[in-house]
């Protein structure tokens, strides 16, 4: 892949991001705060963007979004197949929903 | 509209506001709700609140009074499924323009999407659910976060908490052995009695 390609899918993958949160939060600000693990302030910022803003915002040369779940215990729950699935899924479902909502500095 | 409504349960005066109250009113209803949770949360009066009930759910409100006790939230799996609740509760809660309402419906819709995602039965009713969110309220219940997972759980208020340990990180011998494979029965057992999964006296 050349660094121009790398580039575009980039760009491609922060706007889908910002379509997304200007979309949920549009919908239902509370319940897109949750799905989104974003505080009340970010999300309004993002979803306040103009289309010239999100298309200048989402050409830059690194990802605008942060991993959220590092925790190894909570991917070993999310990846594992075995038995007590359904156990180990609410127990995932559980420890995401106990993170607090990213906020800003 | 705003969050001092559902404390003091102001009958509404303007005509938006009544439709509202009456919507808000009719989802509770179709997610199950007790008659005693649309009483207190919301501001129509009994009569309406009844005949809507009628209309919305085809049969008249079961009698009897709601469960009371905050031991049902510790037994294995209402505690699992009651973590989950309350966590995402008070994510939807902590945007501004939220009511206790408001959050309650949005965050039992978030629940029922999760457990239907993991392949599970719905444990938490709307009715406790609130009943969840009151005795949180009312600092009868609070949360404490696993030592080993960190996790957030629900434990009762004034409980040593240094050491707590979930009930997923260190189950129970009998836990899950019977319905947690994603096949739930209707029924809990409660220290030993077999009781119907519902909201009947506890």
């Amino acid at each position: 892949m050349t660094n121009e390609q790398l580039l575009n899918e980039i760009r491609e993958a922060n706007l889908s991001y910002l379509v997304l949160v200007q979309n949920l939060v549009r919908q239902d600000r509370a319940e897109a705060m949750v799905r989104l693990g974003l505080s009340e302030e970010v999300a309004e910022i993002l979803a306040g963007l103009t289309i010239a803003q999100m298309l200048r915002v989402a050409a830059r040369n690194v990802l605008i979004c942060r991993f959220r779940f590092d925790d190894a215990l909570l991917w070993s729950l999310l990846t594992d197949h075995g038995a007590n699935a359904g156990t180990k899924s609410v127990h995932a479902s559980i420890l995401m929903a106990s993170q607090p909502l990213q906020d800003i500095a | 509209m705003s969050t001092t409504q559902a404390l003091g349960k102001p009958r509404t005066k303007s005509v938006i506001g009544d439709a509202r109250e009456v919507s808000r009113a009719v989802e509770l209803i179709r997610m199950g709700a007790r008659l005693q949770v649309l009483e207190s949360e919301i501001a129509l009066a009994r009569e309406r609140l009844l005949r809507l009930y009628k209309e919305v759910a085809g049969t008249s409100p079961s009698k009897g009074m709601l469960p009371f006790s905050t031991e049902w939230f510790m037994t294995w799996q209402p505690n699992i499924h009651s973590s989950l609740f309350l966590n995402l509760y008070c994510g939807v809660a902590s945007a501004s323009g939220i009511d206790r309402v408001d959050a309650l419906i949005r965050a039992y819709r978030l629940y029922q999407e999760q457990l239907d995602l993991s392949g599970m039965d719905e444990v938490l009713s709307i009715t406790r659910a609130w009943r969840l969110v009151k005795f949180f309220e009312a600092a009868m219940l609070d949360t404490a976060n696993c030592r080993d997972c960190g996790g957030r759980f629900v434990v009762h208020k004034y409980e040593p908490t240094r050491a707590f340990v979930c009930g997923l990180c260190d189950p129970p011998a009998r836990a899950g052995k019977s319905r947690m494979s994603g096949v739930a029965s209707s029924r809990v057992r409660i220290g030993g009695a077999v009781r119907k999964r519902d909201d009947a006296f506890s």
